[in-house]
C-alpha cells in the first residue's frame, strides 16, 4: 500500500519534471541529438543482422568496397592561377584526373574523356552515403561504430564517476572528521594530476581498451572536483529539518544517509553524470586522435587517420573524411551538454524563468 | 582561523609530496627506461648500457631512489635531464616555460573577460532570439572537438587564407643575425605585458572613486590612451626599438593559437557566468536596484554581475592548473615549443628527472592557484573577509 | 477636495503560470492623498504585495495587467517605458521591501548603495552633498553615520531595516510604500521601526502606503484603510470608521481575531478554512465559503462590487451580514 503510494509519487514527480524539461527548447534539441546518435549506434548491428548491409563491404574496420568512379581526364596547367583553378592544390578536382598521372602508369586516355577507376577515398554516392575512406571503408558505418564507442565509454565512465563521487561526497559530508579531510585532500591530489600526460603514462604500460579507459576516466572524474561539489550539496541537505527529525525518531546513521541524504543529492548527481558524458566523449576522441587507444574505430581515430594521411590540409575537397567525424564528436558532446542544461533548469528552481 | 590556515597548509604540503611520490612510481611503472634504446644498438657493448644505468642511479632499488629524490628535492637538486644531458631540468623548463606562460596567460585573460561579458549578456537577455543563438555558439565552442577545430582553424587561416604562419613561434630566417636570443625577447615581452596590465589595473583602481559615472568613464579612457602612448614611447626608444622587430615576429606567430584557444576557452566561463548570474538575478536586491531607478546596465554590471563573479573567478583560477595540461594538445598542433611539448617528450622518452620537475612545477602551480583562489575570494566577498579577520 | 496624489482605478492583474492563471489583483480602485497614510490589510497571499509591485511597475515578467490605470500626480504609469519609469521610481515613489534583510547587495557598502540611487536622480550632486544627506537621513532613522562604511552583513536586522528606510527617503519621494517592513523583526524593534516611519512621515509630510497582515499595526499607523481578500478590496474607509463600524464579515473576522487592550474582554475568534486558491476562477463572492454569516441576506453568486455605506466608507455589496 505504502509502496504503491510511493510509486505514484515518483511517477507524478517524473511527469512534472518532464513537463518542465519540455519547456526548455535547447534541452529538447539536445535530447533529440542524443536519441539520434543512439539510434545510429543501434542501427548498424541491425543492418548487419538483417543482411541489408554486407559485412564484407560495410564493416567499419575490415570492410572494403572498390567503387568505380568515372572521372574526366584533364591536363593540369603548369602556371597558376588560371581561369579554372586558383592554385596548385585545386587541380585535379575530385571528379577529374590529371593526364600526366595516367601517363606515368602507362594508361591510355585523352583529355576530355571519362576515365573509370577505383577511387579511394570515394565521394558520397548512393551506395555509401558518406563516401569511403582511403582504404575503401564506409564512412557512415564508421560513424555508427564511433557512436557505439562514444555511448559505451561516455555512459560507463559517467556512471562510475558519479557513483564514486556521490558515495564519497555524501560520506564526507555525513561523517566529517578524518574521513572528510582525507577525501578532500585526495581530490586535491587528483586535481593536481595533469590529465593528458597522466593518461600518456597509463597508456604506456597498459594497452587501453575502451573498458579500461572508461574506468580510468570515471575514477579520475569521480575522485576529483565533483566530490567537493557533492559534499557541499550534501552538507546543505544535512542541516535540513527532516534529517534531524529522522535522527530524533531513531533512524540509524546508515539509513539516514541512504534514504534521506542520498535521494536529495541524486538530482545533482544525475546532472553531473550528463555533464561528465560530455567530458568523457571529448577525452576519448583526444586520446584516439593521439593514437593512444587500442581500439579499432572511433571518431577520434577517423580524424587521426584523416590528419595522418594529410587530408586535413586538402580542406573541403575531401570533406567527408573530416567533417562527419568532427561534427559527430561535437554534436553528441553538445547534445549531452544541452540535456544537462535542461535538467539544470528542472532541478534548480532559481534558474527557472517563473 | 590561523589554526585552520596552518593545518590546511601542512595538509597541502603532504598532498604535494604524495603527488610527487605517486608520479615517481608511475613513471617507474612504464616498462623499460630512458636508456633501453641503447640495447638495440648491436655495436654497443652491454657494459656501456650497464655503466650508463649505474651512472644515472637507475640500478638502485625503487624505494631508495624515491627517498633520494625527495631529499634532493629539498636541496633544490633536480638532477640532470636524460634527453637534454647535461642540462638540468630547471634550465630546460626555464627556457620553455615563458613561451607557454606568455601564450596561455594572454589567452586566459581574454577568454575570461570575453566569457564573462558574453555570459552576462546571455543571462540578461534571457528568452530573446539573440540569447538562443549565442548559447548555441557557446555550447558549440564549449564542446567542439578541440584538435579537429584547431586543425580546421590552422587550415583555414594559415593555409587557405594564408594570413598567419602555420605553427612555430618565429621565422628562422629573420633571426639568423639577431643579436638577441628568442628567450630574451620572450622575457621582454612578458615583462612588458605584466607591467602594462598592472598599470591598467592601477588606472581602474584609482578612477573607482570618481563620483560621476560619465567622468569616471572619461578618466578611464584618458588613462588607457596615456598607457598606449607610454607603450609606444617604450618600443621606439633605446634597446627596445632594436628588439621591436623580433618581438613583432613572435607576436605575429601568437595570433592564431591565441585566437583558436580563446574561442574554445571563453565558452566555459560564459556558460558558467550565465548560470550563476541567472541565480543572482532572482535575488531581492536586484529588485531593490530596479526600484531605485538604476539604469539596466548599472543593475546588470554593478549588482548582478559583481555578485555572480565570485564562483566564476574561483572556477577560473582552477582552470589555471589545467593550463599546462591543455597546452599539450595546442602546442603539438601549432608546433609551439613550450611546456606541453616538453612534458609530452619527457613522458614518452621516460626522462624521469625532467618529467618529475615538470610535474612538481604543475603541483606548485596548483598550490599557488588554491592559495590565490582563497585570497581572491576573500577580496571579492566582504562576507568572507570579515570571517578571515576575526 | 484636493486632487489625489496616487489614483488607482479598476486595476486587475494576473500571473501566467504553468498551472494556469493566478488572479492576484482583481478590479482594485483606491486613492491616496498627499500627506495621507493608507493601509492595506489582508491575509498572506491575498495580493497585497502584488499591488505594491504593480504600483512601482516592478511586477514579475509573467504577470499581465489586464485593465486599469495607476496615476501618480496625474501621470499614467502603466505602459510607461522602462526608461521613463526609472525617473519616477525612487524620485516620486519609493518602497520599503518585505524582507529588508535581503534588500541589500551583500558585496557593496551601505553608503555606496544609497549614493548610487542619488547619483541616478541627482547627477549634479557632489559626493559631499550626497554624503551629508545620507548622514542626515541616518540621524533621522537613528543610525550612526559610520554605518555608511559598513557592509550589509555587518548590521543587525533592525539596523538594516532602518537603513532601508533611509534608502527609501534618499531621493525625497512623494510617496513611500512600506510592504510589511517589520515582519522579520522582534516585537521591540518592530515598535521602534514603526515609530521611526511615523515620525519621518510626519516630519517630511509624505504619503505612506502601509501594507501589513497585522490589523493592529495598521490601526496605529494609518488614516485610511482597505481590507483585501482574495485579490479584491472588500472594505475601504477611514480607519476609525472601519474599526468602529466594520461592515464586511471578513473585516469583522479580522478584528475579532486581534486582541484589544482597551474595551471589554472578549474571546478571540478564528476564522475556519483557508483563503481560496487564486488559480481557480471564483464566481461570485469569494468569501462566501468561509463566511460565518452566510445564511443571512447575502447572495453568494452576486459579483463583488463596492458600495458606499457611509460617507467615504465603502464595503462589498455581498456578505454584509446584517
Amino acid at each position: 500500500m505504502e509502496n504503491e503510494n510511493f510509486d505514484r509519487d515518483i511517477k507524478a514527480t517524473i511527469k512534472k519534471n518532464w513537463r518542465l524539461f519540455k519547456q526548455s527548447r535547447l534541452g529538447m534539441t539536445g535530447l533529440g541529438i542524443v536519441v539520434f546518435f543512439g539510434f545510429l549506434s543501434i542501427l548498424q548491428p541491425l543492418l548487419f543482422l538483417t543482411g541489408i548491409w554486407d559485412e564484407g563491404i560495410y564493416h567499419p574496420v575490415v570492410g572494403y568496397d572498390a567503387e568505380k568512379v568515372g572521372r574526366t581526364i584533364v591536363e593540369c596547367p603548369t602556371q597558376y592561377p588560371t581561369k579554372e583553378y586558383q592554385q596548385e592544390g585545386d587541380c585535379p578536382r575530385v571528379d577529374e584526373v590529371n593526364i600526366r598521372y595516367l601517363k606515368a602508369f602507362n594508361i591510355e586516355g585523352e583529355v576530355g574523356e571519362i576515365y573509370e577507376s577505383n577511387v579511394q577515398p570515394a565521394p558520397p554516392s548512393s551506395r555509401h552515403i558518406l563516401g569511403t575512406d582511403s582504404l575503401g571503408r564506409d564512412i557512415f558505418s564508421q560513424i555508427m561504430e564511433g557512436s557505439q564507442v562514444a555511448f559505451v565509454l561516455g555512459l560507463i565512465s559517467a556512471i562510475i564517476g558519479v557513483g564514486i563521487s556521490t558515495l564519497l561526497g555524501t560520506a564526507a559530508a555525513f561523517y566529517g572528521g578524518v574521513l572528510d579531510t582525507y577525501l578532500m585532500r585526495q581530490s586535491d591530489l587528483v586535481l593536481m594530476l595533469p590529465t593528458l600526460p597522466f593518461l600518456f603514462i597509463i597508456s604506456a604500460f597498459a594497452e587501453l581498451q575502451i573498458w579500461h579507459l572508461a574506468v580510468v576516466l570515471g575514477t579520475i572524474g569521480g575522485l576529483g572536483g565533483s566530490v567537493i561539489t557533492v559534499k557541499s550539496q550534501a552538507l546543505q541537505v544535512k542541516v535540513k529539518p527532516f534529517v534531524d527529525s529522522a535522527r530524533i525518531t531513531g533512524g540509524s546513521k546508515r539509513r539516514i544517509m541512504f534514504s534521506h541524504i542520498l535521494p536529495n543529492v541524486a538530482p545533482l548527481a544525475l546532472l553531473f553524470m550528463v555533464f561528465s558524458v560530455t567530458g568523457a566523449i571529448a577525452s576519448e576522441s583526444v586520446l584516439s586522435f593521439l593514437g593512444l587507444l587500442n581500439i579499432d574505430m572511433s571518431w577520434g581515430i577517423m580524424i587521426y587517420l584523416a590528419q595522418a594521411e594529410g587530408f586535413i590540409f586538402t580542406g573541403l575537397k575531401y570533406w567527408w573524411l573530416i567533417l562527419p567525424a568532427g561534427l559527430s564528436v561535437t554534436l553528441l558532446a553538445g547534445g549531452f551538454y544541452l540535456v544537462g542544461r535542461g535538467l539544470d533548469d528542472v532541478f534548480n528552481p532559481r534558474l527557472r524563468r517563473r | 582561523m590561523l589554526i585552520y590556515t596552518v593545518k590546511r597548509f601542512f595538509e597541502m604540503i603532504i598532498v604535494f609530496f604524495l603527488f610527487l611520490i605517486i608520479s615517481y612510481l608511475l613513471f617507474n611503472a612504464i616498462p623499460g627506461n630512458a636508456f633501453s634504446s641503447l640495447l638495440l644498438n648491436p655495436l654497443l657493448p652491454p657494459e656501456t648500457y650497464q655503466r650508463t644505468i649505474e651512472l644515472f642511479g637507475l640500478d638502485k632499488p625503487l624505494f631508495e631512489r624515491v627517498q633520494l629524490y625527495i631529499i634532493n628535492f629539498f636541496k633544490g637538486d633536480f638532477g640532470y635531464s636524460y634527453i637534454y644531458y647535461p642540462r638540468s631540468p630547471i634550465e630546460v623548463i626555464a627556457e620553455r616555460l615563458p613561451r607557454t606562460l606568455m601564450l596561455f596567460s594572454i589567452v586566459n585573460v581574454i577568454a575570461f573577460y570575453s566569457g564573462f561579458l558574453v555570459g552576462k549578456v546571455l543571462a540578461w537577455r534571457r528568452g530573446s532570439k539573440s540569447e538562443t543563438w549565442i548559447t548555441i555558439g557557446s555550447v558549440f565552442s564549449y564542446t567542439v572537438f578541440y584538435p579537429w577545430f584547431a586543425l580546421m582553424m590552422l587550415w583555414f587561416f594559415g593555409y587557405k587564407m594564408n594570413w598567419f604562419p602555420l605553427g612555430k613561434f618565429l621565422v628562422p630566417e629573420k633571426w639568423y643575425d639577431s643579436p638577441y636570443s628568442s628567450d630574451e625577447i620572450f622575457y621582454t615581452l612578458i615583462l612588458f605585458t605584466t607591467i602594462g596590465s598592472f598599470l591598467l589595473f592601477l588606472v581602474f583602481i584609482f578612477t573607482r572613486n570618481i563620483e560621476s559615472l560619465e567622468n569616471r568613464r572619461n578618466a578611464r579612457i584618458v588613462g588607457l590612451l596615456f598607457l598606449l602612448v607610454l607603450a609606444s614611447i617604450y618600443w621606439s626608444n633605446g634597446e627596445a626599438s632594436l628588439k621591436r622587430f623580433y618581438a613583432a615576429d613572435i607576436a605575429f606567430h601568437m595570433i592564431l593559437p591565441t585566437f583558436t584557444v580563446t574561442l574554445v576557452a571563453f565558452a566555459g566561463t560564459a556558460l558558467l557566468t550565465r548560470t550563476t548570474m541567472m541565480e543572482v538575478l532572482k535575488d531581492d536586491y536586484i529588485l531593490t536596484a530596479r526600484a531605485k531607478g538604476l539604469s539596466q546596465k548599472r543593475i546588470r554590471d554593478r549588482h548582478a554581475a559583481r555578485t555572480a563573479l565570485l564562483p566564476v573567478v574561483t572556477s577560473f583560477i582552477f582552470t589555471i592548473i589545467t593550463i599546462i595540461d591543455g597546452s599539450v594538445l595546442t602546442e603539438s598542433i601549432f608546433s609551439w615549443p613550450g611546456m606541453g611539448q616538453l612534458i609530452l617528450e619527457a613522458v614518452t622518452r621516460e626522462d624521469i628527472p625532467l618529467a618529475m620537475a615538470s610535474f612538481s612545477f604543475i603541483g606548485i602551480l596548483a598550490l599557488i592557484a588554491h592559495f590565490i583562489a582563497d585570497v581572491s575570494y576573500a577580496f571579492l566577498d566582504p562576507r568572507i573577509r570579515v570571517k578571515a579577520d576575526s | 477636495m484636493s486632487k489625489a496624489l496616487l489614483e488607482v482605478k479598476n486595476l486587475s492583474m494576473h500571473y501566467d503560470t504553468m498551472e494556469g492563471n493566478v488572479d492576484a489583483v482583481k478590479n482594485i480602485s483606491f486613492e491616496v492623498n498627499s500627506g495621507e497614510s493608507f493601509g492595506l490589510v489582508g491575509e498572506s497571499g491575498c495580493g497585497k504585495t502584488s499591488v505594491a509591485m504593480t504600483l512601482l511597475q516592478l511586477q514579475p515578467d509573467n504577470s499581465v495587467i489586464t485593465q486599469g490605470s495607476i496615476k501618480l500626480d496625474g501621470k499614467e504609469l502603466i505602459g510607461l517605458s522602462e526608461n521613463d519609469l526609472r525617473k519616477v521610481r525612487w524620485d516620486s515613489i519609493s518602497i520599503v521591501f518585505q524582507g529588508a534583510m535581503n534588500a541589500w547587495n551583500p558585496v557593496i557598502k551601505i553608503g555606496e548603495q544609497i549614493r548610487e540611487a542619488m547619483r541616478e536622480h541627482y547627477p549634479e550632486n557632489t559626493k559631499q552633498e550626497n554624503m551629508n544627506k545620507i548622514i542626515e537621513l541616518f540621524r533621522m532613522v537613528g543610525l550612526d553615520e559610520s554605518t555608511t562604511d559598513r557592509y550589509p552583513h555587518e548590521l543587525s536586522g533592525g539596523m538594516k531595516q532602518r537603513a532601508v528606510i533611509a534608502l527609501a527617503l534618499s531621493c525625497d519621494p512623494k510617496i513611500i510604500i512600506a510592504d510589511e517592513p517589520t515582519t522579520a523583526l522582534d516585537v521591540v524593534i518592530q515598535d521602534q521601526i514603526l515609530n521611526e516611519i511615523k515620525k519621518v512621515q510626519d516630519l517630511l509630510g509624505l504619503s505612506l502606503i502601509y501594507i501589513s497582515h497585522d490589523i493592529a499595526v495598521i490601526a496605529e499607523m494609518t488614516d485610511k484603510i482597505a481590507v483585501m481578500y482574495a485579490g479584491s478590496i472588500v472594505e475601504m474607509g477611514p480607519t476609525k470608521d472601519v474599526f468602529k463600524n466594520p461592515i464586511h464579515s471578513y473585516t469583522r473576522a479580522l478584528l475579532d481575531s486581534t486582541p484589544s487592550i482597551r474595551g471589554e474582554k472578549k474571546k478571540l475568534k478564528s476564522l475556519d478554512g483557508e483563503p481560496p486558491s487564486l488559480i481557480n476562477k471564483i464566481e461570485g463572492c469569494s468569501f462566501a465559503p468561509r463566511c460565518p454569516n452566510r445564511d443571512t441576506e447575502c447572495n453568494p453568486s452576486e459579483h463583488m462590487r463596492l458600495v458606499e455605506v457611509n460617507p467615504d466608507h465603502f464595503a462589498d455589496i455581498c456578505s454584509q451580514g446584517k
